[in-house]
Formats: structure tokens, C-alpha cells, sequence
């Protein structure tokens, strides 16, 4: 087993290595001499380059098979089949060639750019849209040992990435010179600058505890079990991880739904809310453009559930002792898996917020709640971790949760006078 | 034609990584440019935008990484959008750039080049000069590699040393919340 856990680095291993011969090889052959850092800077730039290719390639494989189980497991929920047609040839394979078709639809679509729309800013907010998104992923850690960048400020960086979308949304709904688009963007940026604050915040709460920025050290600071037991015993066992924590079960529920609304997804999908406003800011978008689009909020999404699986869910460790001869990098695709499902879960079961609502959810529930996270994390670090500690970070996180739940959705918010006319 | 490639290697270029500053600083200069001379206000905004995206590169570049990410986040994620919103918030904005009474006269254009030449030296200067008299300036400059200050460095220095400032920037800050926060409050008649 310990073969598959290290797979991955052994071939990039055998890439580099495969490199540094062929290259030695040829300078023997014409017997030019190079300087002496420029084999060093070679094999940087290649391993830059595996890591991009991995990237794109692992995250495109499974922005399109999410694509299509999204489309089918939102069927299943509402009763219905979903795309099964599209296959190989003669062979079906329940629709699971579906994005290849869609892929070729988009690629082959017109690309129309309004007569009104700013032409130049028009082009760059796509690129400016999947330039961060594809950025994002480099600082996970996907297994033991596996991170494409170690960076010790990793998580400063995803945020600091992050940033980008809201300039590259706005970009997209003003160049193209139409109400639906400028609303559609206005209410996209308000939403994140709304709900970036709770995210940056229960975030923050993981790095006080864990003590480092650094994603690889927080999943580190999240290994071992909390029972200290061999054998049968084991099976009892409980994780370190930060989400079965008092504290870090609400950060890890704010940064949920921060991550929900950041990637723009249902019940966060007012900016695009295609009954009152066309497509926000992509209604005047169309074929590759907006194919990028698309990706783009996928990939963001794959990589802040990542986030969300290496601060809470303990990365790339095993949730039990006799679960570790399972490869560390499958542990993290797996529960990245689980998070993604749960998203498509969330968007199957709850209708769109009001705006009004969304905004008040942010300002006066969550934003609240994560500094409630933060003093009760602090409390848990200072109180030595212990039972009692439990005890009295559950308390400060628990009342305010009554307290705020009590003073925010009281029935004069909940408009239960309105009639829905149409409906009844 | 070896001994060209072998002779065009062997010139003094230095490390690559000495020549890799100029494409954001390059960058940088040209989206100041366009963000002083475009006629667009948006364009002009986005421009800056790039600016501030070229300058925390250069200071990712220096090893200042915390800056730099911050200066991403910041300047990138917040003051940008805060410019954009002011823009499309002024609904004059376009008005007075083609209507403008004072531009038809050029005494008071003149004017307007002076003082803001004026203004312009003055925070160069100003700048300059705390740079030039700081004690940090006579110290032997550090290699690129130690000059890397870990986030932890910066956040003890932030709640230790500098903990006055910084207060002093949030009650300012709290302060601003508050006024802005009272004059979009819509007045509700008596």
C-alpha cells in the first residue's frame, strides 16, 4: 500500500529525473557547457510545469464529471432521470459522456459581443474570472507530502486569489451594457464582500488554534486521535479534527455557507436568479466565454470546499487507525467528494434568498457568530483542551447562536403576512 | 555557432531571478499611466486595479510575502471595488468631465497642473524623506532570502510594539463606519 500513498511524487520524481538525463545527454552529445544555474532553474521550471499540467488536468476531469453528476443526482431528487443519452459509440454508459458533448456545443457556439458592450474589458473578465480560480488550487494539500506550493501564509494567499473574482464579475456585468448584467453584478459583489468577511473569519479561527497559516501545518495540527487506544478499541476512536469541535463545528458551518455563497451557488444564486434576471452577469455571454464562466465558478468551488476539507475536516488524514492503509491523497478527494455532494444537496433542497434576507443573514447571524467562534476557540486553546474547555467554548457559542436566532428571524423578518397570490 | 551560444552565455547577465522584477515593475509603471491619462473613469479604475496587482507581485518578489498577499487582498478585493462603487454611485461623474466651466479656461488649467505637481512632489518628498532619515536605512541591506518575515514576526510586532498605531487606525476606521453609516441613513419625516 505504501506504494499507491506515494505514487504520485514517485513519478513526478521519475519526470524530473528523466529530464535532467536527457538534457545531460545532449550537452555531452554537442558538448556546449552550460552555467551552472541553469540546470537547477530547468528542473524548477518543469516541476512548475508538472504541477500546472497536474492541476488543470485533475481539476478539469472533475469540473466535468461534476458537471453531469450534478445534472443527474438533481434529477434523482426531483424525481426525474437526467441526461442518460450521451455515450461512446453504441454504449450508453448512463449519459456519462455528457460533458464531451457539451464541451463541443460550447466550443462550437457563436461568440456574440453586444454593439454597446466595452469590447476590451468584455474579453478580459473571463480571463480575469478563471485566472485566480485556477490559482487557487495550488496550495492544498492533497496527501502526505503533496502540496504543489508550500507556502507559509497559504491561506492569506487563497483569500488574497480569492479577491479577484468580485473585480472580474463586476469587469463582466458593466462591459456589457445592460441592466440585467449591472444588477446581476451588483448584487453578486455585494454578496461576496458580505459574506467574505465570515469566511476570512472562521478561517481565522482555525489559524489562531493551529497556530501557522500554512494549510499543510494545520492538517498536521489536526492529526491523532483523541483516545489513546490499540486494537478493538480503536474502532470507537475519535479524529482531531477541528470540525468535532464546539468551535470549530460552527466555523466550519459559517465557512460552509460562506463557501455556498462566495461560489454563487443555490440558495446564494441571486446574482444569477434566472427568473428575475436573465443570467446576472452572464446574460450576455455566450459559447466559449461563457463555457469559461462556468468552469470557473466550478473550480473556485472544488478548491474552497478543498479549503474547507484540509482547515476542518482534517485534510488528508484517516478518519480511523485501521482506515490509514487507504492512500492519504484518496482521503482528500473523498471527502472533497462528500463536501461537493452536500453542495448539490443544499441546491436541490433550498429555494433562492431573498436579497434583503441574504444581506441581513451576513451582517447580523453569521458575521456575529464567527467572532462568538473566534473568543470560544481562543477559550478552548487557553483552557487547556480538557473537558472543561469543551464545556465552556459550547457555552459562549451556544448562546449567542439563541440569543441572535431569537432578535434576527423574529416573525416581523419572515414577512408572514405576504400572499402569494399566484401560488395558493 | 557553439562558441556564439557559449560566448552569449558566458556575458555577465546575473541570476535570472535579477531580471524577473522588471516585467511587474514594467506593468506597473504602464497601468499607472493609463490609470492618469485614460478617459474612461472605469477604465481608469480597472488600470489602477492592475497597478496594485503589479506592485504585490514586486513585493512577492522581494520576499515579502504577507505584504504582498495583503496588498492583494486589500487594495485588490476592497479599495478597488470601494473606487468602482464611487464612480458608479457619482452620477455626475461623466457630466462633469465634458461639461466642465473650468476647463475652457486655461489660467485656471494651468492652476489645476501646478498645484497638483505641487501636491505630487510634496508626498514624494515627504515619502523620501522618511525613507532617507529612518533608522532602518543605514543598516546593511539584508540578502532577499533573510529579508522573508515570517507572518507570526509581523503579527507579534503588530500587537507589541505598534499596538498604539494600530489602535488608532480602528477607532479611525470606527469612526468612518459610523459617519458613513449616519449619512446613508434615510431621514425619516417628523
Amino acid at each position: 500500500m505504501n506504494f499507491l500513498e506515494n505514487l504520485p511524487l514517485a513519478a513526478k520524481k521519475l519526470i524530473l529525473d528523466a529530464v535532467e538525463w536527457v538534457c545531460n545527454w545532449l550537452c555531452a552529445k554537442t558538448g556546449i557547457k552550460l552555467p551552472d544555474w541553469a540546470m537547477p532553474a530547468l528542473l524548477t521550471l518543469v516541476s512548475i510545469l508538472i504541477v500546472i499540467v497536474t492541476i488543470i488536468a485533475v481539476f478539469m476531469v472533475m469540473f466535468a464529471l461534476m458537471s453531469v453528476f450534478e445534472r443527474k443526482i438533481l434529477a434523482r431528487m426531483q424525481n426525474r432521470y437526467g441526461p442518460n443519452r450521451v455515450g461512446f459509440f453504441r454504449w450508453r454508459l448512463c449519459g456519462l459522456f455528457q460533458p464531451v458533448a457539451d464541451g463541443i456545443k460550447m466550443l462550437t457556439k457563436e461568440d456574440i459581443v453586444p454593439r454597446g458592450a466595452d469590447k476590451i474589458v468584455h474579453f478580459l473578465a473571463p480571463i480575469a474570472m478563471v485566472a485566480p480560480a485556477l490559482v487557487l488550487p495550488v496550495i492544498l494539500p492533497y496527501g502526505r507530502g503533496m502540496v504543489p506550493i508550500e507556502l507559509s501564509t497559504g491561506i492569506l494567499f487563497f483569500f488574497a486569489m480569492g479577491a479577484g473574482t468580485e473585480l472580474a464579475v463586476f469587469m463582466a456585468g458593466w462591459s456589457s451594457n445592460n441592466k440585467y448584467s449591472v444588477i446581476g453584478a451588483m448584487r453578486a459583489v455585494a454578496q461576496m464582500i458580505s459574506y467574505e468577511l465570515p469566511l476570512v473569519m472562521s478561517a481565522v479561527v482555525v489559524a489562531l488554534v493551529a497556530g501557522t497559516l500554512s494549510p499543510n501545518g494545520i492538517v498536521e495540527a489536526q492529526s491523532g486521535y483523541v483516545f489513546d487506544v490499540h486494537g478493538i478499541g480503536s474502532l470507537l476512536n475519535v479524529p482531531k479534527w477541528f470540525v468535532l469541535t464546539p468551535w470549530g463545528f460552527v466555523a466550519c458551518l459559517l465557512f460552509y455557507i460562506g463557501a455556498l455563497a462566495e461560489s454563487n451557488r443555490s440558495p446564494f444564486d441571486l446574482p444569477e436568479g434566472e427568473s428575475e434576471l436573465v443570467a446576472g452577469h452572464l446574460t450576455e455571454y455566450s459559447g466559449f466565454k461563457y463555457a469559461i464562466f462556468f468552469m470557473a465558478e466550478y473550480v473556485g468551488m472544488f478548491a474552497i470546499n478543498g479549503l474547507l476539507v484540509t482547515l476542518f475536516l482534517g485534510g488528508y488524514q484517516s478518519p480511523l487507525p485501521f482506515l490509514e492503509w487507504i492512500p492519504s491523497w484518496c482521503w482528500f478527494f473523498g471527502k472533497l467528494a462528500c463536501v461537493a455532494f452536500s453542495m448539490v444537496w443544499v441546491r436541490a433542497t433550498l429555494p433562492r434568498f431573498r436579497i434583503d434576507q441574504m444581506m441581513q443573514f451576513a451582517w447580523k447571524f453569521m458575521l456575529p457568530m464567527s467572532f462568538a467562534a473566534l473568543i470560544a476557540a481562543a477559550t478552548w486553546y487557553y483552557a487547556g483542551r480538557g473537558p472543561a474547555a469543551w464545556g465552556i467554548s459550547l457555552l459562549i457559542v451556544g448562546v449567542p447562536y439563541l440569543v441572535l436566532g431569537r432578535l434576527c428571524f423574529t416573525r416581523r423578518h419572515t414577512a408572514d403576512n405576504r400572499r402569494y397570490l399566484y401560488s395558493e | 555557432m557553439h562558441d556564439l551560444i557559449q560566448r552569449f552565455l558566458s556575458l555577465p547577465w546575473g541570476q535570472p531571478t535579477d531580471w524577473l522584477f522588471l516585467i511587474p515593475a514594467l506593468l506597473m509603471l504602464l497601468a499607472a499611466a493609463g490609470a492618469v491619462m485614460l478617459r474612461n473613469l472605469i477604465h481608469c479604475a480597472l488600470c489602477l486595479t492592475l497597478s496594485f496587482i503589479a506592485l504585490g507581485i514586486l513585493f512577492i518578489a522581494l520576499g515579502a510575502e504577507f505584504v504582498g498577499f495583503v496588498q492583494l487582498l486589500v487594495y485588490v478585493g476592497a479599495v478597488t471595488m470601494l473606487i468602482l462603487f464611487a464612480i458608479l454611485l457619482t452620477p455626475a461623474s461623466e457630466v462633469a468631465a465634458s461639461n466642465n466651466p473650468f476647463r475652457s479656461f486655461s489660467f485656471s488649467k494651468t492652476l489645476n497642473a501646478v498645484g497638483g505637481g505641487a501636491v505630487a512632489l510634496l508626498v514624494l518628498g515627504g515619502l523620501l524623506a522618511a525613507i532617507f532619515f529612518s533608522p532602518h536605512a543605514r543598516e546593511a541591506v539584508p540578502p532577499a532570502q533573510a529579508a522573508v518575515a515570517p507572518a507570526k514576526a509581523i503579527g507579534e510586532n503588530l500587537l507589541t510594539h505598534t499596538l498604539l498605531p494600530l489602535q488608532g487606525t480602528a477607532i479611525l476606521l470606527t469612526a468612518a463606519l459610523i459617519g458613513a453609516a449616519l449619512l446613508a441613513k434615510e431621514e425619516k419625516p417628523l
